[in-house]
């Protein structure tokens, strides 16, 4: 507005100095914000309200404002109200802007001085509330001295307070030092609830965690006697601990045992024999308690006692499920399978029972330790193996009633040798088998033993009964057979069936015919029928003198030797019976030469000669005078005149070819013997025989001992010598 | 008759399912022995000298989920020890039958020795025929064939092996303890009956029923038959594994 007012007026104003002046005040722009706020200041200043209302209204408007024509556009009323508003204006600017112009310097001042006026009155009342703030600083300051006092007192007062605390504090860290000591102390050296839990509690069953808490009660146990050993000797606390722990471990060691007791009874009932990882170590640990382990395996035995027992009459009566396999008791009538089949029943339980222990103990077994080297583990394996063969010795003991009973019933009951023999073979070969097993002194082993001597002595009873029937029987005297006789036959018929059982029974070492047992069976069937033959044939032979008791006793001989002769292992008693047969031979030979003697008629001759005391001349001895000698060769020739020479009609009798050539042929020898020595002493001047060679050569063989052995068919001594010993 | 144990501690240490009872039988020299020390051994025996009477031995087999632990008989050929060795085919669960491949002989006599067998064992006795010394090829007197029908003839499983290479040695072990499984899961074969030559092991017990085996807690709390023959079923050898 200020603009249009000197736009207005500067345009018609012409160039001087003076105009200059105006136009460069005039040019001056009072546009700056500073003369613009000073303007409106002065323009508010005298106008009215409601102009400087409006002023200030219109100068936030538009530019068009300063064109004094109204758009046609605009409504009729507004643009008549808005007229006569202005032509009021107007006119009322043009009073103000004057009055203005004369007093502005004036009432510029005179505001002045009321404003001035304005603040001292304002200072004043700002002065006196200053004051009263001053009285009021002042009373503070005392009560701050006051408190600023008190405060000094206390601090005063607290500071031993805070010395106390930290003392205390350093107190505390000690303490709490120590607490985590103790505390480590006691991890250290007690059990955690759940590891007490575990190794008292019933309920808990005995597993990894036990055997952890168990390893651990021991561990603290070992560490708390190491600690005491120190030197300030054994302390309180050390002393708790120790009985603490130990108490726990024996706890541990009584729930052990309870729970093994228990695994075994289940075991038991089962009768079955797998062994659960934690049965086995609990076995390994109670180990450190030998009387407690040697308590438990004691029930153990017990129960596999009864277990085994058990099975064992159940497989006798009852047999398996629905009768399959049959009770073994069905076999009673057959003995052997009868024996046969509890015997291995009771071999294989056995062997059940031994690989059952052998886990139990954690025992691998006869060859691992065999070829184990380390002494140290030589010396435990001995020890598991001990408690192995008492557990499985302990296992069949109560068996051994029952079983016992059974044997001996069926042993005494046997009728036949043959099968006592037999059975006595196997109870032996049990015998052998089990003492190898489960040792000597095993009670098994030891019944075993005693079955098989019971065996043996019925078996020997009825073999001596057998021998005793045979030397008692008195043979026939009407009977004139020199054959065996069917007593003999039947006795050795026993002996080869009782030899047939020792070939093919169970004998390990078969070439070993020293066997206590086969030398007794053979004395006593043997040596019974020796005797018999012998005995009853000089018997018989007293009364029948005619019968041929050599022939038989050798007969009987001989066909005892034969059947001996089938068994290799016999060897022993062949031998000595061939001395008795060499011996028998020699007498029949005796015999035999005699008769021959006495048949060619040179006995005349030997019975001189060989009492001939060499005083005076052979041939002045009565019998053997040179008729005498004439009648004894007539004789000796129509004796080899007859028909076979070679043969002997009383040894054809006897049963051995061999023995009957044998025999005859050292007869013959001997008598070319005698022959021999007849020529030698006819020949003998000084026997004074007259034509000796005439007498000689009268009858076959003339005197030529090299004839006689060619008739006869025997050798030359020397040339049998010479032969031999080339 | 010694006491030979497995060799193997882990093996002999380990629980087991089934338990069962085996006999190995044949003519003398057949190779039973051998077939036996190189099943439990791993190796071929030198110098096996005839067996007297009887030898035992054990070995634990894996059959699929099954731990099985077989006691095995060694029984001897000789006639000699017939009758003894007859007393130990009482109920057993499986019987392993052997001839020798380069010995007609051995093979005639078969008959003699199933038929005792089957006489003598468990029930439901499962024989597996084995024609041993499969390595001696150019001796063979006994062809493959007619081991084969004889064996189809008499129902038993066969197979030949050979105990000195080791081929095929465990096989009739394995067809053997199997099929004593699958009699046992057709209800031919019930373990919880002494004489039936299988029995239960810990392992399968355990299974069954752990708590009350294994703890001391309720010492009245034994096993009842009845529960745990109904859960069995659950865990019997399946059609899958067998
Ligand atoms: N080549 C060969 N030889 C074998 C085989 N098995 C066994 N033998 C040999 O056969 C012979 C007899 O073996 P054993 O195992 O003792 O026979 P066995 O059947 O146990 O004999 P008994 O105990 O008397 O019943 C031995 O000389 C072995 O070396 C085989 O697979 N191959
Ligand atoms: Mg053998």
């Amino acid at each position: 507005m200020a603009a249009t007012l000197h736009s207005d007026s500067a345009s018609p104003q012409p160039r001087n100095p003076t105009s200059l002046r105006i136009y460069k005040i005039l040019g001056t722009s009072f546009n700056d914000p500073g003369t613009q706020d000073a303007l409106r200041t002065v323009s508010e200043l005298y106008a009215p309200e409601a102009l400087a209302a409006r002023s200030s209204k219109e100068a936030s408007t538009d530019a068009t404002e300063d064109s004094p024509l109204q758009p046609h556009h605009e409504p009729p009323s507004l643009s008549s109200r808005v007229n006569s508003t202005s032509q009021d204006l107007t006119h009322g600017i043009e009073d103000i802007a004057a009055a203005a112009r004369q007093n502005l310097r004036k009432d510029t001042e005179k505001r002045l001085t009321d404003t001035s006026r304005k603040y001292l009155t304002a200072l004043g009342e700002i002065n006196a509330k200053l004051e009263l703030l001053q009285t009021h600083v002042n009373l503070m300051r005392t009560s701050c001295n006051e408190a600023d006092q008190h405060l000094q007192a206390s601090t005063d007062a607290s500071k031993s307070m805070l010395e106390h605390a930290s003392s205390l504090r350093n107190q505390r860290q000690q303490v709490e030092d120590r607490k985590s000591i103790v505390s480590l102390f006691i991890s250290r050296f007690t059990l955690l609830d759940a590891e007490a839990l575990a190794l008292t509690s019933r309920d808990a069953s005995v597993d990894e965690t036990f055997f952890r808490a168990m390893d651990r009660a021991e561990q603290i146990r070992d560490d708390c006697r190491v600690l005491m050993s120190g030197e300030e000797g054994p302390s309180q606390a050390g002393l708790d601990i120790m009985a603490k722990m130990s108490s726990q471990i024996e706890q541990g060691y009584e729930k052990m045992l309870r729970w093994t007791a228990h695994a075994f009874r289940q075991m038991g009932r089962d009768s079955q024999l797998d062994v659960h990882p934690s049965l086995r170590a609990a076995v390994v640990r109670l180990r450190k308690r030998p009387e407690l382990l040697h308590e438990v395996l004691g029930q153990l035995a017990e129960i596999r006692q009864d277990t085994v027992l058990s099975s064992f009459i159940t497989a006798l009566t009852r047999g398996g499920p629905s009768g399959l396999p049959r009770p073994i008791e069905i076999h009673a009538h057959d003995p052997l399978r009868y024996v046969g089949d509890m015997l291995a029943w009771v071999h294989q339980a056995i062997a059940a029972e031994r690989e059952f222990l052998e886990s139990l103990f954690d025992v691998k077994g006869d060859r691992r330790m065999v070829g184990a080297t380390r002494s140290f583990a030589k010396a435990e394996a001995t020890e598991e193996e001990g408690w192995l063969f008492e557990m499985m010795d302990a296992a069949v003991t109560k068996l051994c009633v029952p079983l016992k009973a059974r044997v001996e019933q069926t042993i005494r009951s046997q009728q036949s040798g043959i099968v006592s023999y037999k059975v006595a073979n196997l109870l032996q070969f049990y015998w052998i088998t089990m003492s190898r097993t489960i040792g000597e002194e095993a009670l098994l082993s030891k019944a075993l033993r005693g079955l098989t001597d019971l065996a043996f002595t019925v078996f020997y009873d009825e073999v001596q009964a057998h021998a005793k029937t045979l030397t008692e029987n008195m043979m026939d005297p009407n009977d004139t057979s020199v054959a065996p006789p069917y007593a003999l036959l039947d006795h050795v018929q026993v002996l080869k069936e009782i030899l047939n059982v020792y070939q093919s029974f169970l004998n390990e070492d078969q070439e070993d015919d020293q066997s206590h047992e086969l030398v007794r069976i053979l004395d006593i069937m043997v040596d019974s029928a020796v005797n018999m033959c012998t005995v009853g044939a000089s018997d018989k032979m007293a009364i029948r003198p005619v019968w041929d008791g050599r022939v038989f006793v050798l007969n009987c001989l001989t066909y005892i030797q034969n059947v001996l002769e089938g068994y290799a292992f016999t060897g022993r008693k062949q031998t000595s019976l061939a001395e008795t047969i060499k011996t028998h031979t020699g007498i029949l030979l005796e015999d035999h030469y005699q008769n021959l003697m006495e048949d060619t008629g040179l006995k005349g001759f030997a019975n001189v000669s060989s009492s001939y005391d060499e005083s005076g001349p052979l041939s002045h001895q009565p019998g053997a005078r040179a008729h005498e000698v004439q009648a004894y060769l007539h004789q000796f020739a129509s004796w080899l005149s007859m028909v076979e020479i070679g043969h002997s009609p009383r040894l054809t009798r006897l049963t051995q070819h061999k023995l009957h050539s044998e025999i005859h042929e050292a007869a013959l020898e001997r008598l070319v013997e005698v022959y021999r020595q007849l020529c030698a002493e006819v020949r003998r001047p000084s026997h004074k025989y007259e034509a000796a060679a005439t007498l000689l050569g009268s009858e076959r063989p003339f005197g030529q001992v090299a004839l006689l052995q060619q008739i006869l068919g025997v050798a030359d001594r020397a040339d049998l010598k010479e032969g031999s010993s080339q | 008759m010694a006491f030979n144990v497995d060799d193997d501690a882990t093996e002999l240490l380990e629980t087991y399912d089934f338990l069962m009872k085996f006999i190995i039988i044949g003519e003398a020299g057949t190779g039973k022995s051998c077939l036996l020390h190189q099943f439990t051994h791993n190796s071929f025996k030198d110098h096996s000298q005839h067996t007297i009477g009887v030898e035992f031995s054990s070995r634990t087999l894996k059959l699929g989920e099954k731990k099985i632990k077989l006691q095995l008989w060694d029984t001897a050929g000789q006639e000699r020890f017939r009758s003894v060795t007859r007393s130990y085919y009482r109920g057993a669960a499986g019987a392993i039958l052997v001839y020798d491949i380069t010995s007609r002989e051995s093979f005639a006599n078969l008959s003699r020795w199933l038929t005792d067998a089957r006489a003598l064992g468990s029930a439901s006795l499962v024989v597996i025929l084995v024609g041993n010394k499969s390595d001696r090829e150019e001796e063979r007197e006994v062809e493959w064939s007619e081991a084969s029908k004889w064996a189809a003839d008499n129902d038993v499983h066969f197979l030949e092996a050979s105990s000195l290479s080791g081929d095929n040695v465990e096989a009739p072990f394995l067809l053997a303890a199997r099929s004593v499984l699958l009699a046992i899961e057709a209800g031919a074969l019930d373990p919880e009956k002494a004489g039936s030559g299988v029995s239960y092991g810990d392992r399968a017990l355990r299974r069954v029923n752990s708590s009350s085996r294994l703890s001391f807690g309720s010492l009245s709390g034994g096993r009842q038959k009845n529960t745990v023959k109904l859960k069995m079923k659950k865990w019997m050898p399946g059609s899958r594994c067998c």
